[in-house]
């Protein structure tokens, strides 16, 4: 039992993380109806900043300024790139960001090289906060844990409570009231794009130094960000949080219970034959396919509900 | 730093565009050099370029091969693609290349073994000779081998024979966590570590065998570090690379799990860039080379190599990493000698049964399976030492410390290769 709870904490801490990616597409997809495959070379370019800001100054500084000058970026291929293709509908939207990725990436690689960049968790964090089961967990695997929620919270209330929120929300549904109310909708769909790029770059500042600060990293990190984002119903923060846990968890815990094909059909009852045709497949175990099993949970998502767990929109 | 960076990308980039192009001299021994320049990776090909042009023109400074002639490097790229690695193969025929070498990523090296074999079997007076640098999968000197295939790095059998002899030795090491990437290349590491364990170090107990999915899919390896530490392991055995290899140590690092890390890899610059010093150092980072330069074997060699070493630091702002790599260039132009002509069939049988002097013992390229034969060092990634390592300028503060050498005796491994000469 306690090794059950040992997984699941593991899977909450990988499952905020996973949210903390994509928290800034699903709000610019609830938002605009924009789906941003440049989402994770946005948090590349906030892992990039917090290195180079970090060096200069330091984490804390990091953490402020970087998401900033990412939300600035963002806010700027809105207004000067996103916007003139807008009228184009969702396609052309879709691949203009799709080649926003590509520079970005080869931005990156021009100007940082092509192998990583050493930049580390911060000294102050890197001790252990406390150890559980022989295993020591640091300050900074708990304060990504801090930041998700806060972000979480942050968020929620800010979109259901504040006025803000209010007309952002209105803007979505009816943008033509909304602006002949006064308010400036291309305006705020610039500063929206722009915030969830901020988000992106402080998921950026905060796990970059965990998984690894390198000009690849976008493209590794891509997948499993709109994985999240469709399981948990495209433009639903709510859905991003709760399909965000069911991956870390359910990834998790495959590891940890690390069961073989070959000894499941053998519980069944049933007899297995370990050397003829099937028997890569019998030798498979669970944690080995751990990694790809949020895509079957995707694909079957797409046939079963296709609108997500908690989704408005088609997908 | 970044614009200088910036500055040099363009340096680097522009001699492939530059030397692609130039004049094809009649006097001049093409190697046509098939690698990926462009694309996530081209860091790992333009290195491999930089050293090769390096080391063909320290050959040609020395006069030249064939009484005069120089060896010229014709960059091909192939966007870590293998269909384009074979489209430049055909370029290669087109453009009446008769040497290539490649060495990143082994499917690529299996499509031009393959390719070469059914080319020169129907064109016996246009071959081509294929040196093969870095691509280590074992089956391409056993059963796969070729007369046209010379391999300059030990095969994945041999590195984990070094590894594993090394595990032997280390008394510390009493239970051990394998844990490599689900491909063929993890998978053979697997295989031969299991064997070797077996054969070599039956003292140590083996606690974990794992298998995960490559290529940076795994972004957490925090769950593989706590069966590690449950498994009560005090050293881990691994042959990942890249990403799957910078996260497991910094998880591990991160998770202060008291082992020591076995590995092929850890040296190459991507790992130590993305590694880094602190946590490198954490869990004991090993790695087995053909040399490195804080061994004390590597004072000992001759003057004018140890200048040619200065000269390639002070020209490129990089360590010496791979010394496979010169010595492709090194037994290539030996054996275009030895041939007296620049015949692909004369220069492949030259080259068989080939030795020459290295830092800790000769290096052989056995004849009957183009297999090159040598001593390899495990060392350890330490702080203080006389040449940390520089990679583009930036100094990492650390590099690495020899643990000991492995001798050829205990590396050699049979091979199944029958080999079909023309």
């Amino acid at each position: 039992m306690e090794s059950f709870i040992f997984a699941m904490f593991n899977g909450v801490l990988y499952g905020m993380l996973l949210f903390l990616l994509a928290s800034g597409l699903t709000l610019i997809f609830s938002m605009m109806g924009v789906l941003n495959f440049a989402h994770a070379s946005f948090f590349m370019l906030g892992a990039y900043f917090a290195y180079q800001i970090s060096e200069g100054l330091n984490f804390w500084a990091a953490l402020i300024v970087a998401p900033v000058i990412v939300g600035m970026v963002g806010a700027g291929i809105e207004r000067w790139g996103l916007r003139p293709v807008h009228r184009y509908g969702h396609v052309a939207e879709l691949l203009f960001t799709f080649g926003v990725a590509y520079v970005i990436e080869e931005l990156v690689q021009m100007i940082w090289g092509r192998v990583p960049v050493p930049y580390e968790i911060p000294d102050a964090m890197s001790g252990a906060l406390f150890t559980w089961q022989g295993f020591d967990y640091s300050i900074y695997r708990v304060f990504m844990l801090v930041v998700s929620v806060a972000i979480f919270v942050a968020l929620f209330a800010l979109l259901t409570y504040t006025r803000i929120g209010l007309i952002i929300r209105a803007a979505v549904s009816d943008p033509i009231h909304v602006a002949t109310l006064g308010h400036d909708i291309p305006r705020i769909f610039m500063w929206t794009f722009g915030f969830g790029c901020a988000l992106a770059g402080v998921a950026g500042v905060v796990g970059g130094n965990v998984l690894g600060t390198e000009p690849a990293m976008a493209i590794q990190l891509g997948p499993i960000v709109f994985v999240v984002i469709v399981i948990g119903g495209l433009g639903s923060l709510g859905g991003a949080l709760v399909a965000a846990l069911i991956i870390g968890i359910v990834t998790r815990l495959a590891i940890f219970y690390d069961y073989g094909v070959g000894s499941l059909v053998l519980a069944l009852g049933l007899e297995i034959d370990t050397a003829g045709m099937l028997r890569d497949f019998t030798r498979i175990t669970t944690a080995q396919v751990a990694p790809v099993l949020p895509y079957l949970m995707l694909v079957l998502m797409l046939i079963f509900k296709p609108r997500g767990l908690f989704g408005t929109r088609d997908v | 730093m970044a614009l200088i960076k910036l500055v040099r990308t363009f340096a680097v980039m522009f001699p492939v565009v530059v030397v692609a192009f130039s004049a094809r001299g009649a006097d001049t021994v093409k190697l046509g050099l098939i690698e990926p320049f462009s694309g996530p990776i081209a860091a790992v090909g333009r290195d491999t370029l930089e050293i090769f042009e390096f080391f063909a023109n320290e050959v040609n400074q020395r006069g030249g091969v064939l009484g005069g002639r120089h060896i010229e490097i014709v960059p091909l790229d192939n966007a870590m693609n293998a269909e384009k690695t074979t489209q430049q193969l055909r370029k290669v025929i087109d453009d009446d290349i008769r040497f290539v070498s490649q060495g990143v990523g082994s499917n690529h090296a299996l499509n031009i073994i393959k390719f070469l074999q059914r080319h020169n079997r129907r064109n016996p007076d246009q071959a081509i000779l294929y040196l093969n640098h870095s691509a280590v999968t074992t089956s391409f000197t056993n059963e796969l081998c070729s007369f046209w295939h010379f391999r300059f790095d030990a095969n994945v059998d041999m590195k984990v024979a070094a590894l594993v002899t090394q595990l032997g030795r280390d008394s510390s090491v009493q239970k051990l966590y394998m844990l490599n990437q689900n491909y063929a290349y993890g998978q053979a590491f697997q295989a031969a570590a299991q064997q070797m364990l077996a054969e070599r170090a039956p003292g140590i107990e083996l606690v974990g065998d794992e298998l995960i999915v490559p290529f940076g899919k795994v972004l957490d390896f925090t769950p593989y570090i706590a069966k590690i530490k449950a498994a009560g392991a005090d050293t881990v055995l691994t042959g990942n690379w890249g990403p799957d290899l910078v996260r497991f140590v910094k998880a591990a690092s991160e998770a202060n799990l008291d082992a020591s890390f076995y590995t092929i890899y850890a040296g190459i610059p991507s790992s130590v860039a993305g590694i880094g010093a602190k946590d490198g150092i954490a869990t004991r980072l090993k790695q087995v080379t053909e040399m490195h330069e804080n061994d004390p074997l590597y004072d000992q060699q001759p003057a004018e190599l140890l200048d040619t070493y200065d000269r390639w630091r002070q020209q490129t702002g990089k360590s010496i990493y791979s010394e496979r790599m010169r010595w492709t260039i090194e037994f290539f132009a030996a054996a275009l000698d030895k041939a007296g002509s620049d015949d692909p069939a004369l220069v492949a049988a030259a080259m068989e049964g080939m030795t020459m002097d290295g830092p800790a013992g000769p290096l052989v390229m056995r004849g009957e399976d183009h297999q090159i034969i040598f001593p390899m060092v495990i060392s350890t990634m330490a702080e203080d030492l006389e040449r940390p390592y520089i990679y583009e300028g930036d100094n990492y503060e650390v590099a690495f410390a020899t643990d000991g050498w492995i001798m050829s005796d205990a590396i050699e491994l049979p091979t199944s290769c029958e080999m079909k000469r023309p």
